[in-house]
């Protein structure tokens, strides 16, 4: 366990303030473009939380908000399986719901492509997506995204829900560790 | 545009029972258990790609991408060489872009891989499956790299024994033609005078 957070960051790629900038600008846009309409946020486990808690409250229509857990390659508790499992379902019925999914990063977008194929199975009026980082560089499935926080470059990045070895999810802003970490850790 | 006599060995997703391909690289082997993973289909370097052509059409060059990705119409190629050969694949694949520009290509470079690595928090993994400690031999297998074994010492030489080693995973002349081949006419292309090795 690292006894400070920040100083195992090399780099602050996005910094809190543009995030809580960018986080009302998204509130705004999403509260316009559903205005009258009945919306079901649907929040990833576990790194999209922090983006989740920030957006709901920057949008002014009312919402309903959804937890989802799926597992992710390499995890230990799937090692058996093999496959992507869904740790934790959806509580309540989105049939006929206007849903939105709200993504802390989208990458090779492997784990959004099981989730909408998931997702589209339950029958939604609508499904979008919102994602506060999008790295279109190792993108292997093209998926429109409607709404983005950040494009970053092909890095590797923690802070703000993302993690890495499980830690550094509280950390308020987005950055890139030092390099010995991963060897250290790995 | 030729059909395959027949497939190289193929997988079409998780549990199909296709047996998996000899895979030339651990980190395909790894990637192939990642689009397993998520459910991804895929094939493993199911078609041939003609890049180069001597000026009485007989092929010179092709590119033959690691993966195809049918439900994505995606070929998905993956380079953790070192920077030299990072090179010649990136000219093959200009070429392929330019004679073939309906076809989808990702070129994941060792960057891209060592992220993917730490992404699923498998960084140890990282540097032994990329570049040249990565490689196939006839000692070690790619599940064999990703389980962390040992080359097999039993099929090793003796230190100081000299040994005549076969080239690695050499195909019989006719391989190629069992791959699905995408031709195009090369009277319609530029004849490039040299082929590079």
């Amino acid at each position: 366990m690292p006894a400070d957070l920040h100083a195992d960051v090399a780099e602050v790629l996005v910094a809190e303030e543009a995030i809580q900038a960018r986080v009302t600008e998204l509130g705004r846009q999403i509260s316009d473009d559903y205005r009258g309409r009945n919306l079901t946020l649907v929040s990833v486990l576990k790194g999209s939380l922090p983006f989740m808690a920030d957006l709901m409250r920057a949008i002014d229509v009312p919402v309903r908000i959804d937890l989802m857990e799926v597992s992710s390659y390499g995890g230990n508790t799937t090692e058996s399986s093999g496959l992507v499992r869904i740790l934790k379902d959806l509580s309540a019925s989105i049939d006929g719901q206007e849903v939105l999914l709200v993504e802390d990063i989208i990458d090779t977008g492997l784990t959004l492509n099981y989730l909408l194929r998931y997702l589209r199975g339950k029958n939604p009026r609508t499904l979008r997506i919102c994602t506060l980082l999008d790295k279109p560089a190792r993108r292997l499935v093209d998926i429109p995204v409607d709404y983005t926080g950040f494009t970053i470059e092909d890095r590797f990045v923690v802070g703000y829900g993302l993690d890495y070895g499980e830690l550094y999810r509280n950390l308020r802003f987005v950055g890139v560790l030092r390099p010995e970490i991963y060897s250290e850790q790995g | 545009m030729t059909e395959p006599a027949s497939r190289t060995p193929s997988q079409d997703g998780p549990g199909s029972g296709t047996p998996a391909p000899a895979f030339a690289h651990a980190s395909e082997a790894e990637m192939s258990r990642i689009l397993d993973y998520y459910g991804v289909r895929w094939r493993y370097e199911p078609d041939v790609f003609p890049i180069l052509w001597n000026v009485r059409g007989e092929v010179l060059e092709s590119f033959s991408p690691d993966f195809y990705l049918p439900d994505l119409e995606l070929y998905l190629e993956l380079t953790t060489l070192r920077q030299k050969l990072v090179r010649k694949k990136n000219r093959k694949l200009r070429r392929l872009r330019e004679l073939y520009p309906d076809v989808r290509v990702k070129l994941f470079y060792a960057r891209d891989f060592r992220q993917l690595m730490l992404k699923y928090g498998k960084v140890s993994l990282a540097d032994t499956l990329s570049g040249t400690p990565g490689q196939v031999t006839p000692h070690r297998s790619a599940d064999d790299m990703l389980a962390g074994l040992p080359p097999s010492t039993a099929s090793l030489p003796a230190i100081g024994v000299a040994v005549s080693v076969p080239p690695l995973a050499a195909p019989p002349l006719a391989a190629p033609l069992r791959r699905r081949v995408r031709h195009r006419d090369p009277r319609t292309t530029i004849h490039h005078s040299t082929a590079e090795a």
